[in-house]
């Protein structure tokens, strides 16, 4: 398999809606998430978006590509914020391959320009 | 604030977890992700699937059926308003699919201070497990902010 030296997604803004179906699918109903007035007095204009979220977004960055069941490791750090309103901007770039699997570095920006993650991942023939 | 090193290793009894399909449902709508394989059995068999899958990251979602990551945190009796989840980590061994009983457990793997104590890092790694073989493991590393006050 050949894989693709860049992959890149950018996604429309974050609604409230997705943060609150999130927050119903994850049972992580942490109100920085949901609530305005909350985020506001943590110091946030608006509510973050899960960290969670932009993982799966990393995680479909990569199978929208690549195929459903592609995604063998997948490791995010949160470096920074997004937030309802934001858009988020994910890169994937091809570090090297091995063995029938390829290593990516993962990168994911805001429409603000502001870093919400830096990760890598591991991806190899889809796995049914 | 400190927290009580004699729970590192604290392992919760492994639990069953069936996945639901609505979950994985809402989980692809909140993400944005529009292939039917995730929900249309009938899509996922013509795509050669056992039934349908569930997306990178989704077991995530279903610890709170088990022992979410904020009882951990009472556990420890550490305050949410002050905690980030600075990091994560998903190895996904198998494929999961809607209907699947996956038996999970957590474990406190490391309490590490950082910055003389201003910082602390709870790392928690989680096992899922099919009947037959494991599915995934998981790290997720929580960073408390320590205020000098507490």
């Amino acid at each position: 398999m050949s894989w693709p030296a860049e992959i890149t997604m950018t996604g429309a803004a974050v609604t409230p809606l997705q943060l609150a179906l999130f927050a119903a699918a994850s049972g992580d109903h942490n109100p920085l998430h949901l609530d305005p007035e909350v985020a506001r007095r943590a110091g946030f204009d608006r509510p973050l978006v899960h960290g969670m979220l932009t993982m799966a977004l990393a995680g479909r960055l990569l199978t929208d590509r690549l195929g459903v069941g592609c995604v063998h490791m997948l490791h995010t750090r949160f470096t920074g914020v997004a937030c309802v309103g934001d858009t988020l901007e994910l890169h994937a770039t091809l570090e090297r391959e091995a063995d029938g699997l390829a290593h990516y570095a993962l990168r994911g920006v805001t429409g603000r320009g502001s870093e919400a993650i830096t990760g890598s991942a591991t991806v190899g023939p889809p796995r049914r | 604030m400190t927290i009580d090193r004699g729970r590192i290793g604290f392992t919760t009894a492994p639990s069953r977890v069936t996945i639901d399909g609505w979950r994985v449902k809402l989980f692809c709508q909140a993400i944005g992700e529009t292939d039917p394989v995730y929900w249309d059995v009938d899509a996922a068999r013509a795509a050669g699937h056992a039934a349908c899958p569930v997306p990178p990251t989704f077991l995530k979602a279903i610890e709170g059926e088990h022992y979410s990551s904020a009882a951990l945190l009472q556990l420890l009796q550490v305050p949410l308003a002050g905690v980030l989840h600075a990091e994560q980590r998903f190895d996904h061994l198998a494929p999961v699919h809607v209907g699947d009983v996956v038996d999970v457990s957590r474990q406190v793997a490391r309490i590490d201070d950082k910055k003389d104590g201003a910082l602390t890092f709870i790392v928690v790694d989680t096992d899922y497990r099919l009947a037959d073989r494991p599915a995934a493991r998981s790290t997720q590393t929580i960073l408390v902010r320590n205020t000098p006050a507490s």
